[in-house]
């Protein structure tokens, strides 16, 4: 492994501690610098003095001793893309990497871009739902960030970004739900319906093929002016905890309703995993949310949860060329998803139905 | 079957947008929904995207009366605005403020800040009782001036000085200007 996959395959607080329908939480602060132009319309010589000055108060952040810094610009692209597939930055962040920086602590549970479409993207992760903690975390980096550098602020419209509909907190909340029974008994649409007429924004695939998706969901507040941090975080954990209720609910009556068909789909997604010798990505990500629903209903024991998030990551695209240090082709890559999933998925117990 | 609205193929991403009440559905094929940021080339859902709304709506909805505006500072117009969905710096929000404010209008329920460092000082927790998250004590740290707010505030006391004929505390105050104007400002 080079140095860049070891940094990527770093254990993954993630992964580990996961706990059943939550796959992980974000928070997410957008920052700028008053006396620069935004990222979009500022030549390259004040990208690199902005890059420098944040890194510089970043480097003396107490939370970064332990952490890597990367240059995007020198990354290949399947590095880049990598690092989009493990959360730790945005698609639009590997778009442009001139003169963008990523910081990510060892832990993979803190990241800031430097240079997206804002200044600093400063994002914190959990693999369970507990905004208190994140954002106690992530204010602090902030008030760390603001006593150090000139943060662009105005008295009434709050933090100012470079597009207007992240102004005010500057803050995106999100999580990442599993919710396959939800998706199983067909209520997922007016589930998400529902979430939306709150004020909240569900990103996921639905209609015809979405559960050729894995059945995962996200999502995260749209809504940045007007309400405090705590307003908005306490009202999305509110509605994630009923999301949660709705899900478990749901698993009940398809096992009350539909075990045989239960049981064939569980039984089905093991053996294609045992036994696959060219996967897709969609293919694989479906019968891993199965799996996870294994473990959570109790046929698959509860040590192979953080197990089965690890996987996930590793077989993603990039993670797989990074893993193999060269290009692939899909079909390439299919072979080699597969020899992952079957190395993995031979020492996995058989299901054990009730 | 229904299709794209933005290259016209079938569309297998349905998205509902409500604000203020009006209903948005926004309906895309998968290639265009990845150019749009919402999930990765192989359709992982996997990888946590930044915001929605970011992308598609900024820009969408502009009052006309915005039209001929620029902003004095990096010459970022409605038009610009427009073309990027991105706006140039934070003076844009004063120059530009009709623009913003139409934006703001379409895109956010509230129109005043009241998070961090806002006038209402300490953040409030208005939530249920059964909810861990009721913090009220997240602290307010003062927020340390602009380097504008600065350059204003000494001028003020320079004037002031010079009116009141105190030619010491006058020179003092020209030469902090003097080197706050060297450290900052948009070049
Ligand atoms: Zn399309
Ligand atoms: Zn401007």
């Amino acid at each position: 492994m080079n140095d860049f996959a070891k940094k990527l395959f770093q254990d993954s607080k993630l992964a580990k501690e996961t706990i059943p329908v939550v796959v992980s939480s974000r928070i997410r602060l957008a920052r700028n610098l008053a006396d620069f132009k935004f990222v979009k319309y500022a030549c390259k010589g004040d990208l690199h003095t902005v890059a420098e000055k944040c890194e510089k108060v970043l480097a003396s952040c107490p939370i970064f001793t332990k952490s890597t810094i990367l240059n995007m610009g020198d990354l290949l692209d399947y590095e880049k893309l990598a690092l989009v597939e493990r959360h730790l930055c945005s698609q639009e962040f590997i778009m442009d990497t001139n003169e963008s920086k990523l910081f990510f602590t060892d832990d993979h549970l803190t990241s800031i871009m430097i240079n997206e479409e804002d200044h600093l993207r400063m994002q914190v992760f959990r693999p369970d739902l507990n905004f208190k903690t994140m954002f106690d975390k992530i204010n602090a980096i902030d008030d760390h960030v603001s006593e150090n550098l000139n943060i662009a602020f105005d008295n009434r419209y709050g933090f100012l970004t470079a597009c207007p509909t992240n102004v005010g907190t500057g803050m995106r909340a999100s999580v990442m739900l599993h919710l396959p029974a939800l998706v199983i008994t067909k209520q997922i649409g007016n589930l998400i319906l529902a979430v939306q007429k709150l004020g909240f924004v569900v990103r996921g695939l639905f209609g015809e093929g979405s559960e050729a998706q894995g059945n995962f969901f996200q999502i995260s507040n749209q809504q940045t002016l007007g309400f405090s941090e705590v307003d908005i975080l306490s009202r999305l954990t509110q509605i994630i905890r009923s999301i949660i209720e709705y899900e478990l609910n749901a698993r009940e009556i398809v096992k009350k309703e539909r075990i045989i068909w239960l049981y064939d789909n569980i039984g089905r997604a093991l053996g294609i995993l045992r036994g696959c010798y060219c996967l897709t990505s969609i293919d694989a990500i479906n019968c891993l949310s199965l799996m996870m629903l294994a473990v959570d209903l109790g046929y698959l024991p509860n040590t192979l949860r953080g197990d089965l998030h690890q996987v996930m990551m590793k077989i993603q695209s990039s993670h797989i060329q990074v893993l193999e240090n060269k290009v692939l082709n899909s079909s390439e890559r299919d072979v080699k998803r597969a020899e992952l999933l079957r190395e993995f998925f031979v020492t996995v117990p058989n299901l054990k139905f009730d | 079957m229904e299709k794209c609205q933005f290259c016209g193929k079938p569309a297998t991403v349905h998205m509902t947008q409500v604000i203020n009440n009006k209903t948005t559905v926004i309906r895309m094929c998968n290639e265009c929904a990845a150019k749009h940021g919402l999930f990765d080339k192989e359709g992982l859902p996997f990888a946590m995207l930044s915001g929605l709304g970011e992308a598609l709506f900024s820009g969408m909805k502009q009052s006309l009366s915005a039209n001929g505006l620029i902003c004095s500072k990096c010459g970022c117009t409605p038009m610009s605005f427009k073309e990027t969905g991105r706006l140039g710096c934070p003076n844009c929000y004063k120059d530009l403020k009709l623009l913003i404010d139409g934006i703001i209008e379409s895109s956010q329920k509230g129109t005043i800040h009241k998070g961090k460092y806002s006038k209402e000082g300490t953040l409030t927790a208005t939530m249920d009782p059964t909810n861990s998250f009721t913090d009220t004590s997240i602290q307010k740290p003062i927020r340390k001036p602009s380097t504008e707010e600065k350059l204003n505030e000494l001028q003020e006391m320079l004037d002031a000085a010079v009116k009141a004929e105190q030619y010491e505390e006058a020179a003092r105050l020209r030469d902090e200007i003097k080197i706050l104007k060297g450290s900052g400002g948009i070049s």
